[in-house]
């Protein structure tokens, strides 16, 4: 067996070798191209016709893995070879027999060293452009062939190694994408025996710390267009080599599939990745990935070195170790206070904004948090909304109203009357400073319960009219007993212009009735009138 | 304890002397002859008969109870009494029998009989034949009996006795001379009320269970044995109509005369009451015509006077009822003052109205009204809780992909409530004020016209043909041109340009300072007043004028603003006549930058931006232009993550214009702040060590930071914003002036949101950022003049966020009423009984009621049918006993017959015996 192809550079030069051949290949009339085709097909054809002419198997693979040859011929003599070798599998001349001759030993042998060249010969034209396709094509028959008839006297025998050989290169970072994506497609993602040992290869290869470029991204292409999560035992049914007779064996087992699957995952996500990798993942956690895992807990420790990470990944990471802590008993200390943390500047901006607000609000769902934690949110993001876009402020009224409903105490944040005469002295004498304090980062102590939701009044004279009318929901009576947040989480400016513009104007609209004497243009000095703002600030000649 | 029934029978039956020891012969040969045995026969039954009353505990029923409190009855003492009636059901109840039985026995008996006769006709009493069935059946039956029989003397066949003669006259039905009496009309109803079907006599009889039995009964009899009719019945009948008929119009007659006779004196009555009173009858003047009621003139026309002169006169007279006018009074001349004052308050009323606008109050005549409506809808706010935000991202991650109602195009209706209340917030009393406006509006468009169209003719023009007869045909392009305009050949007439294509045709050799003229001069021409299609045509040329500013802006040869500044002031006043099509051409450049062009505004959507500041009320809580128009802006100032000085220059310009919209309604714009303070950290000369605030920071790439602050900034030009690569030896200069614009900005800023409620959040950062500006670290690197304005603004912030911070109180947002709790009060039932079902279901209700009264029926008419059977078989029986009783009577005589017969034989044979004996003897 060869073992995985050794000088890297090789397939590189390989293709700049058939990049180089393209113009001559033009160039060359057919006649000889069609001659060199009917040769290998000749010489296929004699390997039929006696044992003598086995010697043509060495030619064809000579064909294979010439460099300068045309890129056809080498294709035809690989389908070729895969013919032959295919009717020598189904013909037992690949395996010891009984009653075989020393003489027959050594020609079995010999073939089989031969079925190795031509194997590892298949193996580099794999990662080519347009021919990688054929090649896997190839790769899988000989593959099943194998599944089929190399049995080595077991009753059920999964080439594991061949698969793992053409996966390691699939991997490789000069492969290219469309055989990968094939490889995913077709392959594995239809048939479950292959899938299984995908991913245990994938494990595998990843285990052994093969270090090469784009590997994480390479495996994690496969990794995810593998979406079929078997959900039944009876599902698994789809096998590409024939399937083992014996039903207790692990393929038929649905906790081996998934086993298979979570430790493939987990072993990518040893691997060391950057910040956008993470994020990839993170955006894969809920469909990709999870459904995969038997036992959710094995993505603890990525998930909270993630949510600690801050940021967006913190973001990102926020519903998977959400549900690590409700249904796994994941111990976060201080779960509250980093999500306090996670409200910054950028929130009410951010592309997340509404996926963060559907899981603040299961967050904030509890009625039994303290009340001064609540206060502490709602005061934090009420004043975030004083820079926010209005699609961000939209989302944060109704949410306001529906925690202050769930928490009648940090109403107070609405509506505190001053009662003593000394303090009604003290506001009127001193005034009266913001006790919430922005800078703190535990929730618990920001003193925000004490302080007034200054910020959404303010927003009653917003100067989108819409927004504007929202933020008075918080002085009327609270009659409605809570907004449903989907109302409200996925609006932006386009969207907010598009529902104005796209209403017809039914009525005429109204038209200032002054018309002013100057709009670009200074007034003179004496008119006594006041220049409007442009005009003033901006220079218009 | 009581004596047994058994023993109280016999003790009774003792006291009747019924039973008793008995008595010896004698004694009752002595009672057999003094007649004492038979009264004791008579007296026996009745005593039987009372005692059997006696026991039976059924015979009679008491009344329950007597009435609780005396009550006056028809029934007299016995009821008052507390007696009662005493009835006996068992009476009543063999009574009810009898009757019925009779009933029935009649039935049956004269079941299939008319009269005495039996009805064999076919089908007669079957009632699953129509009619018409019959007849036919009938009919077939006859026809079958004429034609199949060979001879109507056929001995043989005996059940069809050939044809019925009476008196040698044929009874055939065919005849044209006898009709059968069933066939005739009168008589079918009384017929059919004699003889009814099987069914109604059935009804019937229950009705006369109740008492009329005699009177049918007698009614049977009678037309059973009726005497042998003189008259066919149908003649009676016609007898009978025709009187009847005759006595009614006899009747109708006197009734009529006696009409007559009384008008005749009620006419009298008032003469006889001026006789009474001794006034004498006025002499009533002698009417023209006889004909009352009528216009003496249409009388001598009808009697043929004049008839073309009438004519004449009535034309006439119509015409000049449609041409009378109602006299107006003149309109006085106003004084000075008063025309003052009428402008003031003109005035007034557009503040107050702009200022209901600026409430989002809808626009109305009475302020109370309206104030009522704006708490409605407030309300209807609350309760449908859309807040016209449209429907949000298209990509919605929603898992049902389903298309939202809205995406459909199919607005929800509640959607669609709302969004009207919010849009049109000003469009309830739309009517009223339609009418109001126009008028108005017209004629301050008149107004403005004169101004516009005045302002811009010089005298000279002014005095030229074509403009004092406002000639308007359309006249060629090539016009002898005259010195005037700019280069002094601009043409006087042009064709009005309908499209934007158009407008660049027809101005295409004209010098741009000469394009106001141009347009005021089209605008001359083609005054609405004119014609009836300039309108349109102005209408269409306003568009054209809406895309030519863009246009014009575009370019990159700086047009004037002088020139765009009229042409957007000619667009305002086009805006008043066609405020629609202006609004609409607005918004259609809205929705192009919008999906274009959102952060990348060219100049032409500046101007458009200023445009719209000026033409509509910005201060309104919506319009349909401005609100897109300020959120686009605000998309801008929000999204833009500025690269280089244009765009923060763009940036300075649109908030600016931000801050301009919102001079007078002072709304609060996030986006501003939060762009101008970005803008402040990028230019400030070091880096602030910590951001104040909670804006997003965007660090721009390259660095913006002033590093010459000596430069003396220059005031910024609106092309700063489009020019992208500004010489380097500008850009400081660029870089401070931005600074200056912003902290201008501020403090404008300052001045509109002060003593909003969270001012002092707003501000704080930015009195931070200002005093970074003042710190050691910046102070080096500005100059002495920018140093004092920053140290001034900074200075009033301080000031401003002091007198915020003192006035300062906490929130008390909800003094509201508190709210009631829903009651829902139990209904009571004043006189609730437990027997009745107080469903408040109706259907249910009705379905049991119609449930009960369904099954009453049910048992009534089964208990009927038993009886009714009941009393068949009784009757069937007795007929059985009587034919029974017939048979043996008849079997006894015969026997008797018989043996007597055979006793007269056997004693004759006894005697002829007898006499043989003898004679042998």
């Amino acid at each position: 067996m060869p073992g995985p192809v050794d000088d890297s550079n090789r397939p590189a030069k390989r293709k700049r070798a058939s990049l180089d051949r393209k113009p001559s290949k033009r160039a060359r009339s057919e006649s000889s191209d069609e001659d060199s085709q009917a040769q290998i097909l000749l010489l296929e054809h004699e390997i039929f016709e006696s044992k003598k002419n086995y010697n043509n198997i060495a030619k064809l693979i000579k064909i294979l893995g010439a460099d300068t040859e045309d890129a056809d011929d080498s294709v035809v003599a690989a389908i070729s070879l895969c013919r032959v070798f295919m009717r020598f599998m189904v013909a037992g001349e690949l395996e010891k027999r009984k009653g075989s001759t020393e003489k027959d030993l050594v020609v079995i042998k010999w073939l089989r060293e031969r079925y190795s060249e031509y194997k590892a010969a298949l193996l580099e034209l794999l990662g080519e452009y347009v021919i990688g396709n054929t090649a896997l094509e190839l790769c899988m028959r000989l593959l099943k062939a194998e599944g089929e008839h190399f049995r080595n006297g077991q009753d059920y025998n999964f080439p594991t190694a061949f698969l793992a050989e053409i996966i390691q290169v699939l991997l490789m970072p000069e492969t290219e994408d469309s055989a990968r994506k094939e490889f995913s497609e077709k392959f594995v993602e239809e048939n479950d025996d292959v899938r299984f040992y995908t991913f245990e290869c994938i494990e595998k290869l990843l285990g052994d710390g093969l270090q090469t470029p784009n590997l994480f991204d390479n495996a994690l292409e496969v990794l995810t267009t593998i979406e079929s999560v078997p959900e039944k035992k009876e599902e698994l049914e789809d096998f590409y080599v024939a399937a083992p007779k014996k039903t207790t064996h692990a393929l038929y087992s649905l906790t081996q599939h998934k086993k298979r699957a979570q430790s493939a995952w987990l072993a990518l996500l040893r691997i060391e990745m950057s910040k956008e990798q993470r994020k990839s993942i993170l955006g894969l956690m809920d469909n990709s990935i999870a459904p995969w895992f038997m036992r959710p807990e094995l993505l603890m420790d990525f998930l909270t070195d993630s949510y600690d990470a801050g940021g967006s990944t913190s973001l990102l990471a926020l519903s998977g170790v959400f549900y690590l802590i409700e249904q796994r008993n994941l111990d976060y200390p201080a779960f509250y206070r980093k999500l306090y943390s996670l409200i910054d500047a950028g929130i009410l901006h951010s592309k997340h904004r509404s996926k963060f607000f559907r899981l603040l609000d299961t967050f904030l769902g509890s009625t039994h948090l303290p009340a001064v934690l609540v206060a502490s949110f709602l005061k934090k993001l009420a004043r975030l909304t004083l820079y926010a876009p209005p699609a961000g402020i939209v989302v944060v009224v109704p949410w306001i109203y529906n925690l202050l409903k769930k928490h009648p105490s940090c109403t107070f944040m609405i509506h505190r009357e001053t009662r003593s005469a000394e303090e009604k002295e003290i506001l009127e004498n001193e005034g009266l400073a913001d006790p919430f304090n922005m800078d703190e980062k535990d929730p618990m102590e920001t003193g925000a319960i004490e302080s007034s939701l200054w910020e959404i009044v303010m927003l009653q004279s917003h100067y989108h009219p819409n927004v504007a009318t929202l933020a008075k929901i918080i002085s009327e009576q609270f009659t409605k007993n809570a907004y449903n947040m989907e109302d409200f989480l996925d609006h932006s400016y386009g969207s907010m212009l598009e529902a104005e513009l796209s209403k017809d104007i039914k009525k005429a609209p109204v038209v200032e009735f002054e018309i002013p004497k100057k709009i670009f243009t200074k007034y003179d000095v004496e008119a006594g009138i006041e220049d409007n703002l442009v005009v003033k600030l901006w220079d218009f000649n | 304890m009581p004596p047994s029934q058994l023993k109280r029978l016999k003790a009774s039956l003792r006291d009747q002397g019924i039973v008793g020891p008995q008595r010896s012969k004698k004694q009752k040969k002595q009672n057999a002859q003094n007649g004492a045995d038979k009264e004791k026969r008579v007296n026996r039954t009745t005593a039987l008969n009372g005692i059997r009353e006696q026991f039976n505990p059924f015979e009679y029923r008491m009344p329950a109870k007597g009435p609780k409190f005396e009550v006056t009855t028809s029934n007299g003492i016995e009821s008052r009494n507390g007696k009662g009636v005493i009835r006996r059901p068992g009476a009543a109840n063999s009574r009810d029998q009898e009757r019925l039985d009779r009933l029935l026995d009649t039935d049956i008996r004269r079941r299939n009989k008319v009269g005495g006769i039996l009805d064999k006709r076919f089908g007669e009493n079957d009632p699953r034949m129509a009619p018409e069935e019959k007849m036919l059946e009938r009919f077939t039956r006859e026809k079958q009996s004429r034609h199949s029989k060979s001879s109507a003397f056929d001995l043989e066949d005996d059940d069809m006795p050939g044809e019925l003669t009476h008196m040698g006259q044929s009874l055939s039905l065919d005849g044209p001379a006898i009709v059968d009496d069933f066939d005739e009309d009168e008589l079918e109803l009384s017929d059919a009320e004699d003889h009814p079907s099987d069914e109604e006599r059935q009804s019937k009889k229950r009705r006369r269970i109740s008492g009329e039995e005699e009177f049918d009964d007698e009614e049977d009899g009678e037309e059973g044995n009726q005497p042998e009719r003189k008259k066919s019945k149908q003649e009676v009948m016609k007898e009978v109509i025709a009187k009847s008929k005759l006595h009614k119009y006899e009747r109708q007659a006197a009734k009529d005369n006696d009409e007559d006779l009384r008008e005749e004196l009620d006419k009298e009555l008032s003469n006889i009451h001026e006789l009474l009173r001794g006034i004498a009858p006025r002499s009533q003047p002698v009417p023209v015509a006889q004909i009352t009621g009528m216009d003496p003139d249409r009388a001598a026309l009808l009697n043929g006077t004049d008839k073309i002169q009438f004519d004449k006169d009535y034309d006439m007279q119509v015409k000049k009822l449609t041409q009378d006018k109602r006299s107006k009074p003149t309109e006085r001349s106003k004084t000075e003052d008063e025309r003052v004052a009428e402008e003031s308050r003109k005035l007034q009323d557009l503040e107050a109205k702009r200022l209901r606008r600026m409430q989002g109050a809808p626009e109305s005549s009475d302020g109370e009204h309206s104030e009522d409506e704006a708490v409605k809808e407030d309300g209807l706010d609350m309760e449908e809780e859309d807040f016209g935000l449209g429907s949000g991202v298209r990509t919605r991650p929603s898992k049902l992909s389903r298309p939202t109602m809205a995406e459909l195009g199919i607005d929800d209706e509640d959607d669609f409530l709302i969004d009207e209340d919010l849009v049109a917030s000003d469009s309830d009393i739309e009517p009223s004020d339609e009418d109001s406006g126009d008028d108005s509006s017209q004629e301050d468009e008149g107004d403005d016209d004169v101004e516009f169209l005045e302002g811009l003719l010089t005298e000279e023009e002014s005095k030229r043909p074509e403009f004092l007869t406002g000639s308007n045909a359309p006249l060629p392009e090539t016009e002898p041109l005259l010195a005037n305009g700019v280069n002094g050949d601009l043409a006087y007439t042009f064709v009005c340009p309908e499209s934007h294509e158009e407008l660049l045709q027809v101005t295409r050799g004209v010098v741009i300072l000469d394009l106001p003229t141009v347009v005021q001069r089209i605008r001359a021409l083609y005054h609405p007043k004119l014609k009836a299609e300039n309108k349109a045509k102005l209408g269409n040329f306003a568009v054209a004028l809406v895309d030519h500013i863009y246009y014009l802006a575009n370019q990159p040869n700086r047009t004037p603003f002088s020139v765009l500044e009229t042409l957007i002031r000619h667009i305002h006043s086009l805006a008043k006549t066609f405020p629609v099509e202006i609004a609409n051409s607005f918004r259609s450049y809205l929705a192009e930058i919008q999906e274009g062009r959102a952060l990348s505004p060219t100049a032409g959507d500046l101007v458009l931006f200023t445009a719209i500041g000026t033409i509509f009320p910005t201060s309104d809580h919506f319009h349909q232009v401005v609100t897109p128009a300020i959120l686009s802006m605000g998309r801008y100032i929000g999204q833009k993550i500025p690269y280089s000085l244009s765009d923060y220059t763009t940036g300075a310009y649109l908030c600016t214009l931000c801050l301009q919209y919102q001079k007078l309604s002072r709304r609060y714009i996030p986006e501003l702040i939060s762009f101008i303070e970005n803008t402040l950290c990028a230019l400030t000369p070091t880096k602030l060590t910590k951001l104040p605030g909670n804006f997003p920071y965007h660090e721009p790439k390259g660095s913006v930071r002033i590093e010459d602050g000596f430069v003396s900034p220059k005031q910024l030009s609106f092309y700063d914003c489009m020019s992208q690569d500004i010489p380097a030896g500008d850009k400081e200069s660029s870089k401070m002036s931005l600074l200056m614009t912003n902290l201008e900005l501020l403090d404008v800023a300052a001045d509109i949101w002060a003593g909003k409620p969270a001012f002092t959040e707003v501000f704080e950062p930015v009195s931070h950022i200002i005093q970074h500006l003042e710190s050691k670290r910046c102070r080096s690197k500005l100059s002495e003049a920018t140093l004092t304005s920053v140290t001034k603004l900074s200075l009033k912030l301080q000031r401003m966020l002091k007198h915020a911070h003192l006035a300062r109180r906490p929130l008390e947002l909800h003094h509201h009423r508190p709210l009631a709790i829903k009651t829902s009060i139990p209904k009571f039932e004043e006189s609730y009984n437990p027997d009745r079902h107080y469903d408040p279901d109706k259907e249910r209700t009705e379905a049991s009621k119609l449930k009960k009264e369904y099954k009453r029926e049910k048992k009534g008419a089964i208990r009927d049918l038993r009886k009714d059977a009941k009393s068949i078989a009784r009757e069937a029986l007795k007929d059985k006993k009587e034919r029974d009783a017939a048979y043996e009577k008849k079997y006894k005589r015969l026997v008797a017959e018989i043996q007597g017969e055979e006793g007269r034989e056997s004693k004759a044979y006894e005697r002829e015996k007898e006499w043989r004996k003898k004679g042998r003897k």
